[in-house]
């Protein structure tokens, strides 16, 4: 694969296994995964609960060290600090220490970036009315905050360094549906400004809604991965095929609208009958089998349904 | 460079924040205000032409005149040994659940997500544990100093020795509580293991007596082997005691060295370790 800059993330053939302390069952949390976010898209990462996600999504951030393979962050190796530097990371389950004031936690993380005192004092407010928090809070202990303020306020300590990638997790959960459409337009404006957005989520209409590309995780492998608009625009069709030769493979990734690997054989989906038949007709003629051609459906929720069934 | 020095301000900053929300500073700080009240209010000197003195406790007055240049060195030494003993066990206690609160679920990924290394943040709230507790020693020992050179007119200055050799013990002992807090995340786990690293250090030090009583070659050489690699706070705290109350150079820096270089290994040891670690 190449590594280039074009792209925000690159994971090349990530795995993690993790060991236990004592026997010998192991967990291929993430397994083999290849996944290249291009700079300045939305991209959401689904998958049913212990798909590997938030794995994944840790070792992009180097707090979980991969077994085998790597990851690029702007071309720069994942596992070295500075290739943090443009990123903004809102984890799911975070645990801001309760004895932070709103202004105090802002102005930690800021410093943990290496904004200067000047800096700092000008964004802080300034972020912190951005994601639709009063500042009158801003002095308040956070342990006061509601949930949904909390959440709000992860969305700033993310924002305060003007990162070029915001690595989401579940960035509207608690959130109530006002304040889910004002975090949405606080991200539309991201992405307007050239911002990468990686969000991962189970809010599958939300990321329907908001993503450009999205990858479904299934089991620690890659399930399926396309446009949002290619994978749910109205009657498709899905062709899997197995053992084809690498030209091949290419020339159907080219003309496909999304590719995934299963068990195996390897997944085509193809927007018209057209397409599909000229690919049949091309797999026949290099006397590959051809596993199985079934139409597709519409909704992100019916196509990630079913990617993870199988 | 500047970034630097701003992200470990930042984790410094972070640390006396914590500490003062726990209460762990201000209890420090209460004890030593206490123990400075006590030599301020209830300990009275009556000096008698220079060089003897008598001692007044709670408005009772000991009869006897003592040497005052003995009175001080005693005072010195009691102070001393209060600090290595009972001073480094409340240190450890208040510092126990300082490194592993960073390393919960939910606020490490948020740390390690930030551009700074895995050792600067276990660099950061390292210093910023022992500042917290170097703040408070500065402040008995220079305040006691003070005093007694105020009531007694005798200014030892070889009593402020026990500002960098009980902060020479602290920081020892605070690298088996970053290596035990980043291996089991547990104050409880940290305090027993350190603490229990204090209780054996004044039994190992019975060096003599032992390769007396031990009959094998071999169980001495264990002995003497556990005695050189494990902390001496024991010892250390002997030779501060030495040195403020004899005004005697340390004859022996064994303890120091091997202490430091135990230390120095400990923290490393912690470094790797919490390199390493999936969170």
């Amino acid at each position: 694969m190449s590594i280039s800059s074009e792209y925000a993330i690159e994971a090349e053939r990530l795995t993690k296994v993790f060991r236990p302390l004592f026997g010998r069952q192991q967990v291929r949390a993430v397994d083999d995964v290849c996944i290249q976010v291009r700079r300045g898209t939305t991209f959401g990462l689904l998958g049913p609960n212990g798909a590997g996600k938030t794995t994944f999504v840790k070792m992009l951030l180097s707090a979980v060290h991969p077994s085998s393979g790597g990851a690029r962050i702007f071309g720069e190796d994942a596992s070295r600090p500075a290739s943090r530097r443009p990123i903004g990371y809102l984890p799911e389950n975070h645990r801001f220490p309760t004895y932070f004031t709103g202004f105090g936690m802002l102005d930690f993380y800021a410093g943990l970036s290496g904004l200067d005192g000047a800096t700092r004092r000008a964004r802080i407010p300034e972020v912190f009315a951005r994601v639709g928090l009063d500042v009158r809070w801003g002095d308040m202990r956070i342990g006061k905050y509601s949930k949904g303020m909390l959440q709000r306020l992860g969305l700033a300590q993310a924002l305060i360094h003007a990162p070029r990638l915001l690595i989401l997790d579940e960035p509207t959960d608690g959130v109530d549906p006002v304040g889910r459409r004002e975090i949405r337009e606080i991200l539309r404006g991201l992405e307007e400004q050239g911002v990468t957005i990686f969000l991962n989520s189970h809010q599958l209409a939300e990321v329907e809604l908001f993503c450009e590309e999205v990858a479904i995780l299934r089991k620690g492998k890659v399930a399926l991965a396309g446009k949002v608009r290619d994978l749910t625009a109205g009657k498709g069709y899905r062709l899997a095929a197995a053992e084809m030769p690498e030209r091949l493979q290419q020339d159907l990734r080219g003309r496909a609208a999304a590719t995934a690997s299963r068990d195996g054989a390897l997944e085509f989906q193809f927007s018209t009958r057209e397409q599909a038949n000229d690919a049949v007709d091309l797999l026949r003629a290099a006397h590959c089998e051809i596993e199985s051609l079934v139409p597709t459906t519409s909704t992100l929720e019916e196509v990630f349904v079913k990617a993870v069934e199988l | 460079m500047r970034t630097t020095a701003i992200v470990t301000v930042a984790l410094i900053r972070d640390t006396f924040r914590e500490a003062f929300a726990r209460k762990i500073f201000w209890a420090l700080f209460a004890l030593s205000t206490a123990l400075i009240a006590f030599f301020i209010f209830l300990m009275r000197i009556d000096v008698v032409e220079g060089a003897s003195a008598t001692v007044s406790l709670f408005g009772r007055t000991n009869p006897r005149s003592t040497d005052v240049r003995r009175l001080v060195d005693g005072a010195y030494g009691g102070i001393a040994t209060f600090l290595y003993t009972w001073g480094m066990l409340l240190a450890v206690f208040a510092s126990a659940g300082l490194i592993p609160s960073v390393l919960e679920p939910g606020r490490i990924e948020l740390l390690l997500s930030k551009p700074l290394s895995r050792t600067h943040i276990l660099l950061g709230r390292y210093i910023g544990n022992l500042l917290v507790v170097a703040l408070n020693i500065v402040y008995l020992v220079a305040a006691v100093w003070v005093i007694f050179g105020i009531k007694t007119g005798v200014w030892g200055r070889q009593f402020l020795i026990a500002i960098p050799t009980t902060i020479f013990i602290f920081a020892v002992l605070l690298s088996v509580v970053a290596l035990v807090g980043v291996m089991f995340a547990s104050p409880a786990v940290t305090t027993m293991i350190t603490v229990g690293l204090m209780v054996i250090s004044p039994i190992l030090a019975q060096t003599h007596t032992m390769m007396r009583l031990l009959s094998s070659e071999t169980a001495r050489d264990i002995w003497l082997g556990f005695y050189y690699a494990l902390p001496k706070v024991y010892d250390l705290g002997r030779l501060t005691m030495d040195m403020v109350t004899d005004r005697t150079a340390p004859d022996a820096w064994m303890p120091i060295w091997t202490s430091a270089v135990f230390g120095a290994v400990v923290l490393a040891a912690a470094l790797a370790v919490f390199s390493r670690r999936d969170f």
